[in-house]
């Protein structure tokens, strides 16, 4: 019987994913209140935007729909991401304290079993906020949708590898938040602001050390044109992301030591 | 008698005022114990100073002025702007979580005011803040503009008053929110509320840009006062306007403070100490 196949990995994820739910909704108030908060907190850049693009016209060719549909893609991406692999931005933190023995010590996978440990709740209004935005923009299809969601699947795959790899500094650097967290922000500021505004010799940086041409970008052209031969691409893009972003945790795990800290995961 | 009484008033102010000054040294200190926590929030602040000015080089593309503001005075506006979020923005927490501890209690009891040593533990290492925030926006504006907008002693004084008040609005507003706690546990939404209205009126770009009834409107609210006023004085010193917006700052500034000692004082007759 094969304990770790692709069937036993999705029951775990599965598992997982009930468990978190089930954390996350045992304080109903506070999640509704993280949830609505953060759907508060992108409208807010919506009204900058609609306030900006009335006075000033187009920027950089992007209008508001497209500068929506981007934050609405780059949303529900982030929220798809942290929703499922909540524990990505604390990896750091957990490998520094020297807490990943209990996951070394459980036969599945310890990369995927840390960052699926938990759930973000503010999460879910970023992945809420994505399909609400998507709801409002101009004519709103069923084809759109699907590849909405297919694309935001993508783009959070590379932001979960993206967010990952930074935190894994942790086993090089040690304290590595300042560095991690500043990583985090670029990937999330370069997604969030229309790809035009930045010197056209700089955009490479967009396509390799901060991917937010993979998150964003190229997502917001394929969703525009409703171009389904884009995905295969953004999805080898994505893959690659996962197995240098998991190859980087394995070499760093190399020169983990243990803090000898006893723990349950429970 | 009378003498010595008279020579021993200053005294007592003094004494009064040192708990007050030892608490700002104090928040200061563990600030610098911290240290590492700030390189996180200079390169964002460096990173939101390098997109926006981004975002205003291309808006001003083939235009002089937007709102009467030039390309320099919108990406100035943004630098100085910003410093008040970065500095003043995480007063909530601390006083939050003494009501949601309990800790409230035991500190009610000290013989000081609650929100005058908080206040002061607060401001302390946030000036610290301004001061390095405003070093590194001011390297980043010479560096993008090769200008700066700072030409009068008269300005600079003005526009230093004006972040002081901004703090005080700052804290004295946060900490209302935050004792809510009092009667509503998740009162973060609040904030979030408080912080939204704060970025999109006056902090990411002037007022001038807002729709002249939502400008009017807005200019009956506290939030201009936050971000406006500082970075509006910054590029566009005014004789005639800058003392009108620090009067305007002081105004608000005292009624963020009454606001917050009647909330506190609301809240403090639901605190049930027991003894043990």
């Amino acid at each position: 019987m094969r304990r770790n196949g692709l069937g036993a990995y999705l029951r775990f994820l599965g598992a997982a994913f009930s468990s978190n739910i089930q954390a996350a909704m045992e304080y109903r108030v506070n999640f509704l209140v993280q949830v609505f908060g953060m759907m508060l907190n992108n409208a807010a850049f919506a009204v900058f935007w609609k306030i900006l693009i009335d006075r000033a016209g187009s920027i950089g060719g992007y209008g508001f729909t497209d500068v929506m549909a981007l934050w609405a893609i780059v949303s529900t991406s982030f929220g798809l991401a942290h929703v499922f692999m909540g524990n990505i931005r604390n990896l750091g933190s957990v490998i520094m304290k020297g807490e990943l023995d209990v996951y070394l010590l459980q036969p599945k996978d310890p990369w995927l079993n840390v960052l699926v440990s938990r759930t973000s709740v503010s999460a879910w209004g970023d992945t809420f906020y994505g399909y609400i935005v998507l709801a409002f923009l101009p004519g709103p299809s069923v084809p759109g949708f699907l590849l909405f969601t297919v694309l935001a699947i993508i783009g959070a795959l590379v932001l979960a590898a993206t967010f990952s790899a930074a935190e894994s500094l942790a086993f090089f650097l040690g304290d590595s938040s300042a560095i991690s967290g500043a990583l985090a922000e670029f990937m999330l500021s370069f997604s969030l602001y229309p790809e035009t505004i930045f010197d056209r010799n700089a955009r490479w940086i967009f396509y390799s050390i901060i991917p937010s041409g993979f998150v964003a970008f190229l997502p917001l052209a394929a969703w525009k044109s409703l171009n389904w031969s884009m995905v295969p691409l953004l999805a080898a893009a994505a893959l690659v992301y996962v197995i240098a972003s998991r190859a980087l945790f394995a070499l760093g795990l190399r020169r983990y030591e243990s803090g000898s800290q006893m723990g349950t995961r429970l | 008698m009378r003498a010595a009484r008279a020579a021993g008033a200053p005294r007592s102010l003094v004494m009064r005022y040192a708990k007050y000054f030892m608490a700002a040294r104090l928040g200061l200190h563990t600030r610098l114990a911290y240290r590492g926590n700030a390189i996180g929030r200079s390169l964002t602040y460096g990173l939101f100073i390098f997109v926006y000015s981004r975002i205003w080089t291309t808006v001003m593309a083939g235009r002089t002025e937007l709102g009467g503001y030039g390309l320099s005075a919108l990406v100035w506006y943004f630098i100085v702007a910003e410093l008040p979020s970065f500095a003043y923005g995480r007063f909530f927490g601390t006083v939050a979580e003494d009501v949601k501890s309990g800790q409230i209690a035991y500190l009610v009891a000290r013989p000081w005011s609650f929100l005058g040593y908080g206040f002061a533990q607060a401001m302390g290492p946030a000036l610290l803040d301004i001061g390095s925030f405003a070093v590194e926006g001011l390297l980043f504006g010479l560096l993008l503009l090769g200008d700066c907008p700072l030409r009068d002693p008269a300005q600079a004084g003005a526009l230093l008053l004006s972040l002081l008040l901004s703090g005080v609005i700052q804290y004295h507003f946060q900490a209302g929110i935050a004792l809510t706690a009092f009667w509503v546990e998740e009162n973060s939404a609040f904030l979030w509320i408080w912080q939204k209205f704060a970025l999109v009126i006056g902090t990411l770009m002037p007022i001038e840009l807002l729709p002249e009834t939502a400008r009017r409107m807005a200019l009956r609210t506290p939030f201009p006062w936050i971000a406006w006023a500082p970075g509006r004085i910054a590029v566009a010193w005014d004789g005639g306007l800058s003392p009108a917006l620090l009067a305007g700052q002081a105004a608000w500034a005292l009624g963020a403070i009454l606001l917050s000692r009647l909330v506190y004082a609301a809240g403090r007759r639901r605190i049930a100490a027991q003894g043990g």
